[in-house]
């Protein structure tokens, strides 16, 4: 199979301050690849997925997405065709009916008018419906978004991600405040669906254990830097052990 | 041991105040509190009391039907008055709350800022104290000054000094609002209007209901100090009656207000929890 490149980063780096964020990063993502981030609290992890997704600009360094500079997607619409975003369960709109999240992932596509139609009578029901059944909600289509729970909430998120359909997946924390029986169903569910659409999947973790089980390629993050990079097989105890243990400066 | 020192000497000083003044009242300025409760002012009291139920007046309003009638239209009236206040008042907040949110202003909630932002932050919010400091009733007499009396006049007085408060307090709404959402749909590609359609109203919405709903019991409590200067409704005839001495007129116009206040209280009360 031939290997397309996706994501590229040269050299990026960003700092709050005087403190550093992230210091000379550089790697490569091909296409269809399901990468997790794994690192100690504070290493760069989230800084790193906000500069992919464009909301953070970097202070160096340049990237390349599908072969041209992210700079080049700077239309909202070819953006997220392209790269697509899901967080914690928060960032849903916790008044609106589940429906109006899922489709706010077409929101993109969609002019003015026909969005504000579409928050009384639903434009494109049938896909959203379509990616709820996905996603096991189909029960719950014009149920208000806060009286789910948290899992459910973020399988809405996963819905307004397939209704979005972008070509790359970023995902910070996406289980970070779930329990661990949730966290694996939506772990399972995002790997799956990242798979079936064959979209690049980048995801930050806290748990490495996440991190073996459900992606094939892991790159941890320290201090900024790049610490190791390789599949999961190869992926040993002690290198872990290293990266989080507390002396910071033990290796490099 | 520096507190307990401040705590005797402010108690010291309050004694102190409260000896000198009464001293004052007393002594050099010579009043009696007996003479608040004379004869002549008990009679004075009474007559008057009487003739708000009615006693010893020689048309009685309550028996008669023109006053009831005419005593109804100006309930309606006032309850004209009171809609369009705050109907004109939500409208001029609705058109410009949103740049008057800080956190709109600055760009943190749509993550898009303009260089003219912080002008019509600051414009509007400027606005809105100046609508806010000036009182309904120094309105009125403004725009009375301005257009004949009438109940539209009174409405927009009532809207002016509103309008600013209503601002203030949804602009802060506004600002007190969730931003990860917004971020998350910003992400997704929506556009700033999008953004504020998905994003920032369906969260701020319910409150601004509250806030427009309990201005308006207030407007409807105001309107009779605003009729007093000629706004028309329930006030200003109140006014004219108490100058005629038209005792039980008077406590007929009471009895519709307080009707009035009891249905404004009840209606957004329930809308209130409505919306809860």
């Amino acid at each position: 199979m031939a290997q397309e490149t996706m994501i590229e980063l040269n050299r990026i780096s960003k700092h709050y301050g005087r403190k550093i964020a992230l210091s000379s990063l550089s790697f490569v993502i091909n296409k269809g690849e399901h990468v997790a981030v794994i690192g100690p609290s504070g290493a760069g992890k989230t800084s790193m997925l906000n500069i992919l997704a464009s909301m953070l600009p970097a202070d160096d360094g340049e990237i390349l997405v599908d072969g041209k500079p992210l700079d080049s997607y700077c239309d909202r619409k070819s953006r997220a065709q392209k790269i697509g975003m899901v967080r914690q369960q928060f960032d849903l709109v916790p008044q609106l009916a589940v429906i109006h999240n899922v489709l706010a992932g077409r929101l993109s596509d969609w002019s003015l008018w026909k969005s504000v139609l579409s928050l009384l009578i639903p434009q494109d029901k049938g896909r959203a419906i379509e990616a709820l059944d996905r996603v096991g909600l189909s029960d719950k289509v014009f149920e208000r978004t806060s009286s789910l729970s948290g899992g459910e909430q973020q399988r809405v998120a996963l819905a307004r991600l397939l209704v979005q359909d972008p070509e790359i997946i970023l995902a910070d924390e996406p289980v970070a405040s779930l329990d661990p029986a949730r966290a694996e169903d939506i772990l399972k569910m995002l790997t799956r669906i990242a798979a079936e659409e064959n979209q690049t999947l980048v995801a930050s973790l806290h748990s490495v254990d996440y991190a073996l089980k459900y992606f094939s390629r892991v790159i941890a993050l320290k201090d900024g830097k790049l610490f190791f990079d390789r599949p999961v097989s190869e992926v040993s105890d002690t290198l872990l052990a290293e990266l989080y243990s507390l002396e910071g400066n033990s290796q490099k | 041991m520096r507190k307990m020192n401040f705590v005797t000497l402010s108690m010291m000083l309050f004694f102190l105040l409260f000896i000198g003044s009464w001293y004052f009242v007393i002594v050099a300025e010579n009043a009696s509190l007996s003479e608040l409760f004379t004869e002549k002012n008990a009679s004075h009291a009474a007559e008057f009391f009487k003739g708000l139920i009615g006693v010893g007046e020689d048309n009685n309003a309550f028996l008669s039907k023109t006053s009831w009638k005419q005593a109804l239209g100006l309930t309606r009236e006032t309850l004209q008055m009171s809609m369009m206040a705050i109907g004109f008042s939500t409208i001029v907040m609705f058109l410009t709350v949103i740049p008057a949110a800080r956190n709109v202003a600055d760009g943190t909630l749509t993550l898009s800022q303009k260089w003219h932002s912080w002008l019509s932050y600051g414009l509007i919010r400027a606005s809105y104290v100046v609508s806010r400091a000036i009182p309904e009733l120094v309105w009125a007499m403004i725009v009375i000054f301005i257009f004949k009396p009438g109940i539209l006049p009174g409405a927009i007085a009532l809207a002016l000094h509103n309008f600013g408060i209503l601002g203030k307090l949804c602009a802060e709404a506004i600002e007190d609002s969730d931003s990860r959402p917004v971020r998350n749909l910003a992400a997704a590609g929506a556009s700033k209007t999008q953004i504020l359609l998905y994003g920032v109203l369906p969260a701020v919405l319910p409150q601004f209901l509250t806030y427009i709903l309990y201005r308006w019991e207030v407007i409807m409590r105001t309107t009779i100090v605003v009729g007093m200067v000629g706004a028309g409704g329930l006030g200003q005839q109140f006014k004219l009656n108490m100058s005629f001495f038209h005792y039980t007129e008077v406590s007929l116009l009471l009895v519709c207000y307080l009707i009035l206040v009891f249905i404004a209280d009840f209606i957004s009360e329930r809308s209130r929890s409505f919306v809860k």
